[in-house]
């Protein structure tokens, strides 16, 4: 049986948009200046906002660079405007708008947006570009949560700190329980989910669900596999990622997104500065989603992107040899 | 009710100062986009030194007028307008352009006192104009002011808003479509304290704004969207404060406001307004700048 650090307790799935519900409407009980701005998308929390505070409520419709440009505003006056949608819609199509009016000022504006490989909707809202584009931009906040736990912590925490944010709602299956009530979640720090000796998986949104999966696998193999939960993809918790390398030696990355700009290009840039380090990278490939269908027969997406547990031990084992190989040389 | 004849003049000469400190920014690099600044320059007198509420001491007092420079890259007007108050030394001018200076190539927020926006990508300014209006509105609904705790008493309230908010937008920038997204939501949301002034210069940069992409008619696209529209003489100094007065009185009607200005790009410097110029460089606009400082120069 595998021994799971401290505050993980591994549970059924539960989805992500629950708990971004319940730490939404806690964060603006708490706080008054908190309004939703919706563009034609819902809101978390929706009924709880139309029939308690309608007043803060500001509908823009479908017009996504303008609700970016007017969010924007109502925080230079002191409000905390959240605004809800797929990741595509709210920074995709208002990337400039994100980057002149809401980044240029570091304006104290929240963006939840909806992306990931997973879904039936096809290649127009299956994204995976997101982590990409945001990722350049300066002085915004990047959370992408692994479970509704880390979800409900992440919007409060977000809602609470003072400057832009986008929160990553994944695409994808629901993911299993991991957290526990009481973890301590911190903006800009990962949290070791399992120590290890061999290699350490850094895995980030729904990808930690399978990764814990893969700790069983691993267990039957005979391999001893860290695990890293990378909820800040910016700014990256570079002291973790570098301990991670010292102690094993080689890392795999975990990601719902296209490995071009993500979370494994953030750790490689790190480890190659600081500590060249032998990785493989699990993620979309330079490629567009599609519409696919889970059902008793499998997951036809899990299967085309190899994102399964089992593809994360291959991707280890081969990250492995990768080192040995190293060390074989020097 | 009537201005006086010597307000008027009063505010034209203050036009002139402005062009002046223009001229001086533009001297730094021989740069600028000289042709808008000059076709905005009367406008941008008559809301700074005239108009709206603002405390040149005081430049972040809650309950001022804000002014939304869309069309940033004529920032230089509104330099000039700052300096012209005493936010900022005479000196200042001369630093336009210059790493780590105040006046920087386009209106920044954070490098600038008096600056509510930062722009420069066109289509924008409107959007965030109309979002400070909104929370003018949303504040005096969450945060109704105490009896007796406000500056502004409640009964003057009901006749005015807290503050307005003001939004200078170029005809090219028209074209945007987002401009046409925030018309939406300023109508819907009944916003009557958002004034919009176009400056309608009729060039952008390739060429007459309504060859490379007509926007007429461009009343009746206001009108459409639910705007109160009027149209002025850009460079006729009382036709501009009246124009801003009237937008005053309507409050109250539930409707935006659009000023459209009718202006010429360059106006007043015969080589700019035959050239059309946008961006002006080294001798074209030194030409320009000569013969504005004999024409301007002397204005105290």
């Amino acid at each position: 049986m595998a021994t799971f650090n401290k505050h993980i307790q591994i549970g059924g799935p539960v989805a992500f948009g629950k708990g971004i519900e319940k730490g939404m409407i806690a964060a603006a009980k708490a706080n008054p200046k908190i309004l939703a701005v919706l563009e034609d998308m819902g809101f978390p929390g929706i009924e709880w906002w139309t029939t308690t505070v309608p007043e803060r409520m500001v509908e823009c419709g479908i017009s996504e660079q303008n609700g970016a440009v007017v969010a924007a505003a109502l925080a230079s006056e002191g409000f905390v405007p959240c605004i809800n949608s797929f990741l595509f819609a709210d920074i995709g199509r208002a990337f400039n708008q994100v980057r002149q009016s809401v980044c240029v000022d570091r304006f104290n504006v929240k963006f939840i947006g909806r992306e990931g490989a997973w879904g039936e909707v096809g290649i127009s809202h299956n994204t995976i570009e997101g982590l990409g584009c945001s990722r350049v931009l300066p002085n915004l906040v990047i959370l992408n949560p692994a479970d509704a736990v880390e979800a409900e912590k992440a919007t409060v925490a977000m809602m609470q700190y003072i400057g832009p944010v986008l929160l990553r709602q994944e695409s994808s299956p629901n993911p299993q329980t991991i957290f526990t009530d009481d973890y301590p979640f911190d903006i800009g720090k990962a949290y070791p989910v399992k120590e290890g000796t061999d290699a350490t998986i850094i895995a980030t949104g729904y990808m930690l669900t399978e990764a814990v999966r893969a700790v069983e696998l691993f267990e039957k193999i005979g391999l001893d596999v860290a695990v890293l939960n990378m909820c800040t993809l910016k700014p990256l918790d570079e002291e973790a990622i570098i301990r991670a390398a010292e102690v094993t030696g080689a890392i795999v990355t975990a990601e719902n997104a296209s490995i071009i700009g993500g979370l494994g290009e953030g750790v490689a840039a790190v480890l190659a500065e600081n500590l060249p380090t032998p990785m493989v990278r699990v993620g979309v490939e330079d490629e567009f989603s599609q519409s696919g269908l889970i059902t008793s027969e499998g997951d036809e997406l899990k299967a085309h992107f190899g994102f399964a547990a089992e593809d994360l031990v291959v991707a280890v084992q081969d990250c492995i040899a990768k080192k040995e190989r190293l060390q074989a040389r020097s | 009710m009537a201005h006086s004849e010597q307000l008027i003049q009063d505010l034209e000469r203050k036009a002139d100062r402005l062009r002046n400190h223009c001229f001086t920014q533009f001297c730094t690099f021989e740069q600028g986009h000289a042709g808008g600044t000059m076709s905005v320059i009367d406008i941008v007198t008559a809301l700074y030194l005239h108009h709206i509420k603002f405390d040149p001491k005081n430049v972040d007092w809650p309950d001022r007028d804000r002014v939304v420079m869309s069309k940033a890259h004529c920032c230089e007007a509104i330099y000039s307008a700052l300096v012209e108050l005493g936010v900022y030394p005479e000196e200042t001018l001369g630093t336009y352009y210059c790493y780590q200076s105040p006046f920087q190539g386009h209106a920044d927020r954070w490098s600038t006192a008096g600056i509510d926006y930062s722009g420069g990508s066109l289509g924008q300014g409107l959007s965030f104009a109309a979002g400070l209006a909104y929370a003018e509105k949303l504040k005096m609904l969450l945060e109704p002011p105490a009896r007796g705790d406000t500056f502004l008493p409640r009964y003057i309230l009901r006749y005015a808003p807290r503050y307005r908010s003001y939004c200078i937008l170029g005809d090219g920038e028209c074209q945007e479509g987002q401009i046409w997204e925030a018309a939406m939501f300023a109508s819907k949301f009944k916003l009557d304290n958002l004034i919009a002034i176009v400056d309608y210069n009729k060039w952008s940069l390739d060429g007459p704004t309504n060859d490379v992409m007509p926007i007429e008619p461009l009343v009746d696209k206001w009108k459409a969207f639910g705007w109160y529209v009027k149209e002025i003489d850009g460079h006729d100094m009382r036709q501009i404060v009246d124009a801003l007065d009237m937008c005053d009185r309507l409050y109250g009607d539930n409707r935006p406001k659009c000023i459209i200005a009718h202006t010429v790009k360059g106006f007043g410097v015969s080589n700019w307004e035959s050239l059309h110029m946008h961006l002006g460089r080294g001798e074209e606009m030194m030409k320009g700048v000569r013969e504005g400082r004999a024409k301007y120069g002397d204005v105290q």
